[in-house]
């Protein structure tokens, strides 16, 4: 008698079985389809990459059925997406929102790649805190995963040992290296993308370089700190150009924040920012000089 | 409590490969360990058509005892092959799983003699399943890491019942012709070999 291999058998594919009636399969690109998961009442969370159109999208449902969804909004940043689905009598995914997954829990990832759900399993590898995407976006704590990924796999759902989504799985953020953007990211953007159909970022409109300041002049102009970030472009019209950076400025502070390198600089470009003036300290031909910036807000696809 | 459940499952486990093992056998081609195979009944051994090249083959039971056996069938397309050998004594055939269906998230155990290990084991989970109504498919897709040593061994689940052989390893995944499906072959295809 196994009793306790047996129930943990039993229980893993109880949870597969219930978690997976709120993923559905999403066609949005050539060949093999994705998953998502229904999250609220008629909106489903799909990852962006995984989504390389943004008409004639349809899901397959766990009993099989085809249906259409509309495209309610994609942030590259984050990799999600949002669809709409109208009509059907889907189940709602189970949120573990009270408690963090942790290192060494026993998980799975559930994808649908076609008309019936897939797993893999493994264990939370790596939980952190917050982290920032390589294209600015804010994620509410690092969720690294030893297990295996397949045809699905972004897009489904990372659920606990009782069933609950910890997350939405995705190979798109990180160079192909497993992660889950946790339930509070995800109820973030979900919020944002129904209200606005996008992710409002600021920005500024520069590319810099962290350098280190002769310590010669961080003396003269009694610097704190020696690294600073050199504007190595400023883009031509954007916010910088317009309120008079130059190329070769040095930025020693933003918003009354010291910058090391392009993540301090987008840690000040939440969207809240967008025209709000934020005082920039740089250096000028030797000298510190400040005055204000005005960011605007982010086209698609650009980083700061 | 938690500590004991951990202790009861690590028990539980190595139970439930000790008995895998004794319905595993190694199978040899001109003195090389090419694989394992299923003993599926007294006098039986199913295992991949990739796995025994030749007519002939050693199989080594997991007693240590070894015996001459020969191929009696073979199918490519399944990669399935059936060899005999002639039985010693009462031996451990294996349990084989025809119901309930596999459910995703299952877990399940493979048996396989990779490299130098002799009765190595791996866990994992069915990846993915038949829907009802649907036709059978070819393959049980399982979350499981198997090296080619594997190959023509048991995947079994966690009371031991047999649910298919191991093939191969593809995108990750261990694919396993289904037992029902090596059933119904050995039905079909083999005559009843112990009288």
């Amino acid at each position: 008698m196994s009793t306790v291999l047996q129930s943990l058998s039993t229980e893993l594919a109880d949870a597969v079985e219930s978690a997976g009636r709120a993923v559905v399969a999403i066609h949005a690109r050539r060949r093999i389809p994705a998953s998502g998961v229904q999250w609220r009442p008629g909106v489903i969370v799909a990852t962006h990459h995984t989504i390389n159109r943004d008409e004639n999208i349809t899901v397959t449902l766990p009993d099989g059925t085809t249906a259409p969804v509309s495209l309610a909004g994609r942030d590259p940043s984050t990799d999600l997406a949002v669809l709409k689905l109208a009509g059907q009598n889907l189940p709602t995914a189970k949120l573990r929102s009270d408690s963090p997954p942790a290192v060494g829990e026993l998980v799975v990832a559930l994808g649908r790649p076609g008309p019936s759900v897939t797993a893999s399993w493994g264990v939370m590898s790596r939980v952190d805190g917050p982290w920032r995407t390589w294209q600015g976006a804010e994620i509410d704590s690092l969720l690294r995963l030893d297990l295996a990924i397949y045809d699905g796999f972004s897009g489904g759902p990372l659920i606990d040992a009782a069933g609950r989504v910890l997350g939405i799985n995705t190979s798109g953020l990180a160079r192909g290296v497993p992660v889950t953007v946790p339930v509070a990211t995800v109820e973030r953007v979900v919020t944002e993308l129904l209200e606005r159909g996008t992710i409002r970022r600021a920005y500024l409109g520069i590319g810099t370089q962290p350098v280190r300041v002769p310590e010669s002049l961080a003396r003269k102009l009694e610097l704190e700190g020696d690294v600073a970030l050199l504007i190595v472009s400023v883009e031509s019209g954007g916010p910088a150009d317009r309120d008079g950076v130059l190329l070769g400025d040095v930025l020693l502070e933003l918003d009354g924040a010291a910058v090391r390198d392009s993540g301090d600089v987008l840690a000040k470009l939440g969207g809240d920012r967008v025209g709000r003036q934020l005082a920039a300290r740089v250096i000028r031909g030797g000298q510190v000089k400040t005055f204000q910036v005005t960011p605007s807000e982010r086209p698609t696809s650009r980083a700061a | 409590m938690t500590a004991s459940v951990a202790g009861g499952l690590a028990h539980e486990l190595a139970a439930a490969v000790e008995q895998l093992r004794r319905a595993t056998v190694q199978v040899r081609t001109r003195g090389r360990a090419t694989g394992a195979g299923v003993l599926w009944d007294a006098g039986l051994v199913i295992t991949n058509a990739h796995v025994v090249r030749g007519e002939r083959a050693t199989i080594e039971l997991h007693d240590g005892t070894a015996a001459p056996a020969r191929v009696v069938r073979r199918d490519l397309r399944r990669d399935l092959a059936a060899l005999e050998f002639e039985p010693s004594g009462a031996m451990v055939s294996a349990v084989i799983r025809d119901a309930p269906p596999l459910r995703v998230g299952e877990l399940v155990i493979a048996i396989g003699h990779p490299g130098n290990l002799v009765g190595a084991a791996a866990l994992g989970i069915i990846h993915a399943a038949e829907r009802a109504g649907e036709r059978r498919p070819r393959w049980i897709q399982a979350d499981v890491r198997l090296a080619p040593g594997f190959s023509g061994g048991p995947l079994a689940d966690t009371a031991g019942g047999i649910v298919g052989v191991n093939t191969m390893m593809q995108g990750g995944l261990a694919l396993a012709v289904p037992a029902s499906a090596v059933a119904a072959w050995v039905r079909r295809a083999h005559a009843p070999v112990s009288a």
